[in-house]
């Protein structure tokens, strides 16, 4: 189990971290959620033991290991440009930790491009690192971290240089080693749609603190604030209360409400309406959109809101 | 590579062992004898010669004066007439003479020991005056007529021991007023300035492919010219000029260094210079004459002529005032104020 | 992105080569200036003469500055945007007028610029020549420099930028240019310094008029025994040389950034125009850097075969063996200091910019500070082969800080998390990556080591006689032979440092593509 106790952490006096605490269990993961810039990679860096905290303890599995250096915490980091060592091919990259801790250099090399094979990549382990595709990079990056059986593993925005399609493919991939692994895992992101795919609990930084630590579920139900209620991704956020897609009532006995905008989706449309203390945005699916009249800009649209199913903090 | 470099290391880590006592020797940058002179020293005296050099005559002395506390040398060679004043006066030397050729000296140093002499005078490229039908100057005044325009070169006297040699020659030819009242008129005339002989010679003389068809240098060079020839000339392409006024007697000489720590050694070295065979050699490796008089002149130095008088100013004046001269030059060539 | 601090910094690397710095530097100069007495005439600064050289001094090495800069960078660019034969072994060429002696360089410039020069055109005792001179010496550095710099520019971003619109001008100022900028900053420093403390080629060139104040304080120290003088100078110099130093290195920290890696993208060249571009730059550089060496190399061809017998004697043998002996020693020595004052030196504008110090000192008044402060070493080998070093570890050091600089700090991290210790980061990482840079600043320090002359200021000794000191000798005595003799050396030396710079910079297996 990683544990982090009321961490500290300020660069010429701004404050990055600021009485941090969480566990994660073992097998677990949690993902770090926060806007750029809000010291998650900093967080990381500080568990990684890369940067000393002005204050608290990182505890893995029983024991302290704030004062460790890097190299001797057992743990494996993916960083968000892959980091891999452009001097050394595909599986020298690899085989990197293995020799570090000892293991001669054939074997490690053995090992390696079988590491190699099983994230799909074998017969490439002679591969400069430039000669690999981003998603091929991001594999090696991967089949380095995980080599060396890992206490813990931090995974430092691993997605945010890949596309759409291909973030989809590895993070399904991902998801399935990690649940084959016992060990804590921390993935620090500002994508909740990855945060969300990916993680047991989600923890919510804002300004060096955990704002919110839930599963995925508790803080789509229940955000703590209404930064929290914007931040993971709901679109009609007021002062003390959100209005989830689900307490927009449709159609018949719902007052009229003039229609600002109008933009078509892949399926149904975004609508903007002028609600009662602000504009709503409703998501319009194509079963909704059947059952009345299309939308126009400057029409009417029936919409009400069911005040029981309102989230309030 | 780097294995291979510390291997490399230790290869030449293999270092000069020192073993019986050592003497050490402080010359001047053109300080040279053949090898197996410096051998045969060291199987008469059982002691090992440690050459140091310490640059020009002038910067070598000022480096025995700053380290006169803890004195680097035993004996010194290389000091002559225009700093042996200087010398005494700081007080690096033992007042040292020698028994060998005591009585057949050609010349002498107050306080040391005259090895060698020699001169420094004007050298004329005599292929670009036979070609130019420009008589040669008669004196030194004839440099400073618009015919001779650009055409001399010399050495800078604060940078170079010829240079000045050939200002103090010229001080005690024509008067210390006379003198600098000259230098104003040749730096009017087109005067070069180089920073020492090799660049004056080697850069600035039509000789070598510069502009300047006199060049203050050695009345030795001519014979060096035909020593030092490709294809072994019968007469030299260079010759002395010799003008009254513009030579002066350089004489060099040994002397042992005031606490140094092998003053019987030191000795036996300046006896060893005043022998007939360094005397011999020295000729033709330093290209000076012998101190010593009697001993053979090598045959090639019947390509120099040697002049017949030279004008020196006496060694009082120039322990005294060869600094303010050399102010007074900068100041008039080079600083071109008034 | 947030920027990951390492854990520690290494500024404590830097006590050897500040130890070395100020047991060779800082105690001579000190006890110099003390022998002094600081007992300077107040007139010196107010001479209008001393003030006019000074402001020469600073004049010309700023116009140097400037010429190398315009005339190097747009060299640069052509060779290292187009793949070409040879360009290898030209950009290794192109380090050998640093080996030069000095009055052998003379030389050869003067019969290209001389009264007889090949080109016609005769220069000497113009300030032409002396600038000439200078970027003949200089050029190297900045186009060393800046085609490291544009190096690590990557590939991907000059094509996006040129498919986002931009023209390949504009391209090189709005993408190339940030990046190459801090490499350009610390080989222009060099070369101020270089100039404005210039001491033989700006002699031998311009003539005394031309004379810088490196000059004034030799003849002072060496002539005069004037010390107190002479440190007053020495000090103003060493000032003036601080605040150079001082500026470069603040800008250079302010400008540097870590670079992602990738191979630099390069062209064959293709078409005419491309052609005739890469032929004009390299008649450019065969004018500035080339020319003088090849008239050189020419003049000792046609020398008599009598003349190429200088090389069986015994003088020679030794010389070409202390020549690598001390230069290897030497080099050693000054890789050592650089690497550690390099990796120091990163997060510390001091640092970076006493790196340079060994540039701004007087060498005249070191040499003589050193006499006066261990004259029981004065006549070692080991004084001898640490002066080298001093002259020649700035290079090394500022290769390092460089490369150290461009090198993205999630590899040395990445490198932790996966179980290196510091030190096997540095071995296993840092120092690979680093490596070319380190090279090319090993390269310039042999090259330093083999050339350099501002050693003859020290005491030496017979059996330490070097193919400078040979040179220098030879030219000592009239005779035609002589030249030759010189000449004949001056191409074995130009040979040897050849030799020298492939083997240091001997090509490591690249994953360079081109398009």
């Amino acid at each position: 189990m990683l544990e982090l106790r009321d961490l500290a952490l300020a660069f010429a006096g701004r404050r990055v971290l600021d009485g941090l605490s969480l566990q994660v269990a073992a097998g677990e993961t949690v993902a770090l959620l926060g806007p750029s810039g809000e010291g998650k990679s900093s967080l990381l860096a500080v568990i990684a033991g890369l940067l000393r905290p002005q204050h608290g303890q990182v505890w893995l599995g029983g024991r302290d290991i704030s004062r460790l250096p890097p190299e001797r915490r057992q743990l494996a980091m993916m960083f968000q440009d892959h980091a891999l060592f452009p001097h050394l091919d595909a599986a020298a990259n690899v085989a990197f930790g293995l020799q570090e801790r000892g293991v001669p250099r054939a074997a490690a090399r053995l090992r390696a491009e079988a590491a190699l094979a099983a994230v799909g990549l074998a017969g490439r382990g002679a591969a400069a690192c430039h000669e690999l595709s981003g998603g091929q990079q991001q594999r090696v990056a991967l089949a380095r971290a995980l080599i060396g059986e890992p206490a813990l593993f931090l995974l430092d925005e691993p997605f945010s240089s890949l596309d759409t399609h291909l973030k989809q493919q590895l993070i399904d991939d991902l998801r399935q080693r990690l649940s084959a692994m016992a060990v804590p895992t921390l993935l620090v992101t500002h994508d909740r749609h990855e945060a969300f795919a990916l993680a047991d609990r989600v923890a919510i930084l804002q300004h060096g603190r955990l704002i919110q630590v839930g599963t995925p579920g508790e803080v789509l139900a229940r955000p703590a604030s209404a930064w929290v209620a914007r931040f993971v991704g709901f679109d009609n956020v007021a002062a003390d209360h959100a209005i989830p897609p689900a307490a927009f009532l449709l159609g018949d006995g719902q007052p009229l409400r003039t229609v600002k905008l109008v933009e078509p989706r892949v399926e149904g449309c975004r609508v903007v309406v002028a609600g009662d203390g602000g504009d709503w945005v409703l998501s319009l699916s194509a079963r909704e959109l059947a059952a009345q009249p299309y939308p126009q800009r400057g029409g009417r649209l029936a919409v009400g809101v069911d005040r029981a199913a309102l989230l309030r903090w | 590579m780097f294995k291979k470099s510390v291997l490399l290391l230790a290869l030449a880590g293999v270092s000069l062992t020192t073993l019986a006592a050592e003497l050490r020797v402080m010359t001047h940058s053109s300080f040279s004898l053949p090898k197996e002179r410096i051998a045969e020293f060291e199987k008469q005296s059982g002691a090992k010669l440690a050459i140091i050099k310490g640059g020009d005559a002038g910067e070598m002395l000022n480096k025995l004066i700053l380290t006169r506390a803890n004195p680097v040398a035993d004996v010194v060679y290389g000091i002559d007439n225009t700093l042996i004043g200087k010398a005494n006066a700081a007080g690096v030397l033992e007042p040292t003479s020698s028994k060998v050729g005591r009585n057949v000296a050609v010349a002498s140093l107050p306080g040391a020991v005259a090895i060698d002499y020699g001169y420094v005078t004007l050298n004329i490229d005599k292929a670009w005056f036979a070609g130019s039908k420009l008589p040669l100057p008669a004196t030194l005044d004839d440099l400073t007529r618009p015919a001779y325009k650009d055409l001399l070169v010399v050495e800078n006297p604060a940078t170079s021991s010829p240079g000045l040699a050939f200002l103090l020659a010229t001080i005690a030819g024509k008067g210390e007023e006379g003198a600098f009242q000259w230098w104003g008129k040749l730096r009017d005339n087109g005067l070069k300035v180089a920073k020492g002989w090799s660049e004056a010679y080697y850069t600035d003389f039509t000789r070598n492919g510069g502009a300047r068809p006199i060049v203050v240098s050695y009345a030795t060079s001519p014979a060096a010219e035909v020593f030092y020839s490709k294809e072994k000339l019968a007469e030299s392409p260079t010759a002395n000029l010799l003008l009254k006024g513009g030579v002066f007697m350089q004489v060099e000489g040994v002397a042992r260094v005031k606490g140094g720590l092998q003053p019987a050694l030191a000795q036996q070295f300046v006896d060893f210079l005043r022998g007939e065979a360094v005397q011999k050699e020295l000729q033709t490796s330093m290209w000076m004459y012998p101190a010593v008089a009697g001993v053979a002149l090598a045959p090639v130095f019947k390509h120099a002529a040697q002049p017949a008088s030279f004008s020196n100013p006496d060694l009082k004046a120039m322990q005294h005032k060869t600094a303010a001269w050399v102010s007074r030059w900068t100041r008039l060539v080079i600083k071109n104020a008034p | 992105m947030q920027k990951v601090l390492p854990l520690s910094d290494y500024r404590w690397l830097a006590l050897p080569p500040l130890s070395f710095l100020l047991l060779l530097v800082g105690l001579p100069l000190s006890r110099l200036l003390y022998e002094g007495g600081l007992a300077f005439s107040p007139a010196l600064l107010g001479d209008a003469y001393l003030q006019w050289r000074l402001g020469w001094s600073l004049l010309q090495a700023a116009a140097t500055c400037a010429l190398t800069l315009l005339l190097g960078l747009p060299l640069a660019w052509v060779l290292a945007h187009f793949e070409f034969r040879g360009r290898t072994l030209l950009l290794r060429v192109l380090m050998l007028p640093f080996v030069m002696p000095t009055l052998v360089a003379g030389l050869g410039v003067l019969a290209l610029f001389g009264p007889h020069g090949l080109s016609g055109l005769n220069l000497q005792d113009t300030p032409w020549l002396l600038l000439y001179g200078n970027l003949f010496y200089n050029l190297p550095l900045l186009i060393r420099a800046a085609v490291d710099g544009f190096d690590h520019v990557p590939a991907s971003r000059l094509m996006v930028a040129r498919t986002l619109g931009a023209s390949r001008w504009r391209t090189f100022w709005r993408v190339e240019w940030p990046v190459v900028r801090p490499w350009l900053a610390s080989a222009l420093c060099l070369i101020f310094l270089y100039c404005f403390s210039g001491f033989g080629l700006a002699l031998l060139l311009g003539g005394q008029r031309y004379a810088t104040v490196e000059v004034e304080i030799y003849s002072l120290v060496a002539y005069e025994l004037n010390l107190a003088d002479a440190g007053a100078l020495a000090l103003l110099m060493l000032l003036l040389g601080a605040v150079i130093a001082l500026l470069y290195a603040l800008i250079e920290r302010r400008l540097a950034r870590p670079d992602k890696r990738s191979p630099p993208l390069r062209q064959p060249v293709q078409g005419w125009p491309q052609r005739l571009l890469l032929l004009a730059s390299l008649l450019l550089l065969a004018l500035f850097a080339a020319a003088p060496l090849l008239a050189v190399l020419l003049r000792a061809l046609l020398a008599d075969a009598a003349a190429w017998r200088v090389l069986l004697q015994d003088d020679t043998q030794l010389a070409l063996g202390n020549t690598l002996r001390f230069s290897l020693l030497a080099l050693l020595l000054a890789t050592l200091l650089g690497l550690l004052h390099g990796l120091a030196a990163q997060r510390s504008a001091g640092l970076r910019a006493l790196m340079f110090l060994p540039f701004m000192v007087s060498p005249v008044c070191v040499a003589f500070g050193l006499l006066l402060a261990y004259p029981a070493y004065s006549a070692t080998l080991a004084l001898l082969v640490a002066a080298y070093a001093l002259l020649a570890y700035p290079f090394v050091a500022k290769a390092v800080v460089s490369a150290r600089d461009a090198l993205p700090a999630a590899l040395p991290n990445a490198a932790r998390t996966l179980g290196a210790s510091p030190w096997r980061v540095f071995w296993r990482v840092s120092l690979p990556l680093m490596r070319p840079a380190l090279r090319r600043g090993m390269a310039f320090a042999a090259a330093t080591a083999v050339g350099e002359f501002a050693v003859s200021l020290f005491l030496s000794r017979p059996e330490w006689l070097t193919l400078t000191t040979l040179i220098y000798q030879h030219l000592g005595r009239p005779g035609a032979a002589n030249l030759e003799a010189a000449l004949v050396l001056s191409s074995v030396l130009l040979l040897l440092a050849l030799l020298a710079f492939m083997a240091i910079e001997w090509p490591e297996k690249t994953h360079a593509r081109t398009s």
